[in-house]
């Protein structure tokens, strides 16, 4: 960044344009009608650098005054009233408040500075204001001075700091516990005779004089004054710098300064403008003098920059949120890209798959329908022949026994019975029950649900038959009976009862008996058998 | 008054009044920009990734469908073959039933084959893709012998075309004239449920 420094002082202005920390240029002006002119166009070539003029004048005056301690408004009422009163004719006045007072009201100590005479500036601020530079602030030199003690370590509690300016004179601040309280300005004009040292030195000693005479130091208090000379003039000058008890001399090597501060090149001279420079630039100060009327264009410069700024914030801003939006929406795209990948890979297979699929000209969910249905209802749905077949086998074990009437039924009801026509009836019976009913009488089947079909699980058939005994051998029929349920209850998964025996012994039946004549030597007493053959059991 | 916003302060600040309206248009625009394409790359995203839910349920999908069908293939064509999924032919049967009768010397046979219905299933169970008919069929037949009775059962049964499941069934012997001549000594009532199934696929398509 360009910055323009200006240094002002009786007769000349020195003007030097800093870019970074470093001085890229430097021009002096006479301080005449002439000088203001060059000055004017040598303006133009630094159209929009910030202008910051420092001013060594001898028409700088410095007070020093308390106030009574108040809040701050009240504060700055009173400190700008005194500035008035104290400075009337001049805008170029600063107040600077150095703490309290030790004793008494503990009022505010002030120190006030003015440039009593505002037209030694006339000329130079009317180009300033002519090109629409912005006037960044005017600084008293002096003032801006103590910012030297800090960086140099001048740490006394009575320092002189001497100083040179362009243009041959000689500035002198007494700053006491850093702060400053007088300063005072005189041309370097040696008489004859009398070298830079001793002029140097007969000066300092009057300041130490007027100083004490303003109670300034106590009786072991030393000035120590600070010198800053370049290595040419302080062979010259050393020599005639006597210390005293009061008074304690210390050359500022200017270029040992320059180093130490960082200001490369080093001045040419014993002058210290190129070192005031320097230290704004390491610690930039407040303005003193300049009115907010003359810092406008500054004020609208700093105003454009930070708008400007704060547009070029939004724009960066923005494309940075765009770029992470972006970039994630590309972590996204790249995802997509694979996801779609892995969907046309799984399609792939998906189509492979279908197309690999047995067809019969319908679709899976038909084909795996029908299947459930087979394999649920009808695959092991019982068959009357083999239930036939097997209680063949059986009867045929029993050649005593004639099978009348056999009637089956498939159901899921394991208590269904199905329903049976009376066939037999007994023949050449001498004895026969009546009045009760059968143990467990055929019934008819219940009825299902309307026309459900049942997955067959259970096969009951009722038998009706006769067995043939030697006559009145009912004892023997009914073991015949009974060995022929308890074989067909052998069969897998069956279970016969006896419905109705031979020859019903029951206490709650009526029981016929007639013997007449010459009688057979057999007879065939009926009986009723029920049969369940449970598939599930049977597996 | 701060000289901004004075009449000069204006004219000086106009270009980065200008500026800063121009950055913040331009930074509105790629913000909302960027956002909108964010916003979509994010619904693009998440479809892709409901569409990659979906191939891969479908595909597992697939999968489970080609092995239950691999099971059941062998099934289903025996199903097919035997025309479970075919109109009823009922001229089919009256001619089977007839050609069994001769076969297995029936002395009667009376038959009925009742109007086709939707056969209910134990538990209202329902299958989504096919429609489970049947024709109620009851036989009387009366034959010399039970085997014959059995047999002629049996073939129904069994048969290789159709399913005919038999479900109930009486038999019993009636007695004979003894005039010397052939006569029938059994006497039978059967019922049979004929099965056919219809795809819902096609029917719908019809």
């Amino acid at each position: 960044m360009l910055r323009h420094f200006l240094y002002l002082t009786n007769s000349r202005l020195v003007s030097m344009a800093t870019r970074g920390k470093h001085i890229a240029m430097r021009r002096e002006f006479a301080a005449s009608g002439n000088g203001a002119a060059q000055f004017d166009q040598h303006l133009a070539s630094l159209p929009d650098a910030p202008v910051y003029l420092f001013t060594d004048l001898a028409e700088e005056d410095f007070r020093l005054d308390t106030v009574p301690h108040v809040g701050g408004r009240d504060r700055e009422a009173i400190i700008g009233r005194k500035l008035v009163q104290m400075f009337r004719n001049t805008p170029f006045r600063h107040a600077v408040v150095q703490g309290r007072e030790t004793e008494g009201r503990r009022d505010d100590r002030v120190f006030y500075t003015a440039i009593t005479n505002p037209e030694v500036l006339r000329p130079w601020l009317e180009a300033i204001e002519r090109r629409h530079a912005p006037l960044a602030g005017i600084y008293s030199a002096a003032v801006f001075s103590s910012v030297m003690l800090d960086e140099l370590d001048l740490l006394f509690p009575h320092t002189l700091l001497v100083t040179f300016t362009p243009g041959g004179a000689m500035r002198q601040t007494y700053f006491r516990d850093r702060e400053i309280k007088f300063s005072r300005l005189t041309p370097v004009d040696p008489e004859e005779g009398q070298s830079l040292g001793t002029l140097i030195s007969e000066e300092t000693t009057r300041t130490w004089q007027y100083l004490d005479s303003l109670r300034h130091f106590g009786e072991e208090d030393r000035l120590e004054v600070c010198v800053m000379l370049h290595p040419t003039d302080r062979a010259i000058v050393q020599p005639a710098l006597r210390d005293f008890a009061q008074i304690q001399h210390h050359i500022l090597d200017i270029e040992q300064v320059a180093a130490k501060l960082g200001l490369r090149p080093a001045p040419l001279s014993s002058t210290c403008e190129e070192i005031f420079v320097h230290l704004f630039l390491l610690r930039p100060g407040q303005n003193h003098f300049a009115t907010p009327e003359m810092r406008r264009f500054d004020t609208l410069r700093k105003a454009r920059l930070g708008i400007l700024r704060f547009a070029g914030a939004a724009v960066v801003a923005s494309l940075g949120w765009g770029a992470w939006n972006l970039n994630q929406a590309m972590q996204k795209t790249d995802v997509d890209q694979r996801i779609a990948q892995q969907i046309q890979t799984l399609n792939g297979e998906y189509d492979a798959i279908t197309r690999s699929l047995p067809s019969f000209g319908v679709g899976g969910s038909t084909m795996r329908d029908a299947v459930s249905f087979y394999n649920a209802s009808i695959r092991a749905f019982p068959h009357v022949t083999d239930f036939a077949v097997a209680l063949s086998g059986v009867i045929g074990r029993h050649p005593e026994v004639r099978l009348a009437q056999f009637a089956w039924i498939a159901t899921d009801d394991a208590n269904a019975t199905p329903a049976l026509g009376r066939v037999a009836s007994s023949q050449g019976m001498p004895v026969t029950a009546t009045g009760a009913a059968p143990k467990d009488a055929p019934a008819k089947a219940p009825e299902a649900a309307p026309g459900t079909f049942s997955s067959g699980r259970y096969e009951v058939a009722v038998l009706e038959g006769t067995v043939r005994v030697p006559i009145n051998d009912f004892r023997g029929a009914l073991d015949a009976v009974g060995r022929l349920a308890a074989d067909l209850s052998a069969l897998p998964g069956t279970s016969a009862s006896v419905v109705e025996s031979p020859l019903d012994l029951r206490t709650s039946a009526q029981i016929h008996g007639r013997h007449e004549g010459a009688e057979p030597d057999t007879m065939e007493p009926r009986f009723v058998l029920r049969v369940v053959r449970d598939h599930r059991a049977e597996t | 008054m701060t000289p901004a916003f004075t009449r000069e302060g204006w004219k000086v600040l106009r270009g980065a009044w200008i500026g800063l309206a121009g950055a913040i248009v331009a930074a509105i625009l790629i913000v909302s920009g960027s956002h909108w394409y964010g916003v979509k790359e994010k619904r693009d995203s998440a479809d892709a990734s409901r569409r990659l839910q979906e191939a891969r349920a479908k595909l597992d999908g697939a999968r489970r469908e080609r092995d239950n069908l691999n099971e059941s293939a062998d099934v289903f064509r025996m199903l097919v073959d035997r025309g479970l999924l075919q109109r009823e032919q009922r001229l089919d049967l009256v001619e089977m039933v007839n050609g069994l009768r001769s076969r297995y010397q029936l002395f009667a046979l009376d038959y009925e084959i009742a109007p086709q219905r939707p056969l209910p299933l134990p538990g209202g169970r329902v299958f989504p893709s096919i429609d489970v008919l049947a024709s109620r069929v009851k036989l009387r037949a009366k034959a010399l012998h039970e085997g014959d009775i059995l047999g002629f059962m049996d073939e129904i049964s069994k048969q290789r075309q159709g399913f005919h499941p038999v479900d109930e069934c009486t038999m019993r012997r009636i007695g004979s004239a003894g005039d010397g001549r052939l006569q029938a000594h059994v006497e039978a009532d059967c019922t049979l449920e004929w099965i056919t199934l219809k795809d819902k696929g096609a029917n719908r398509a019809g």
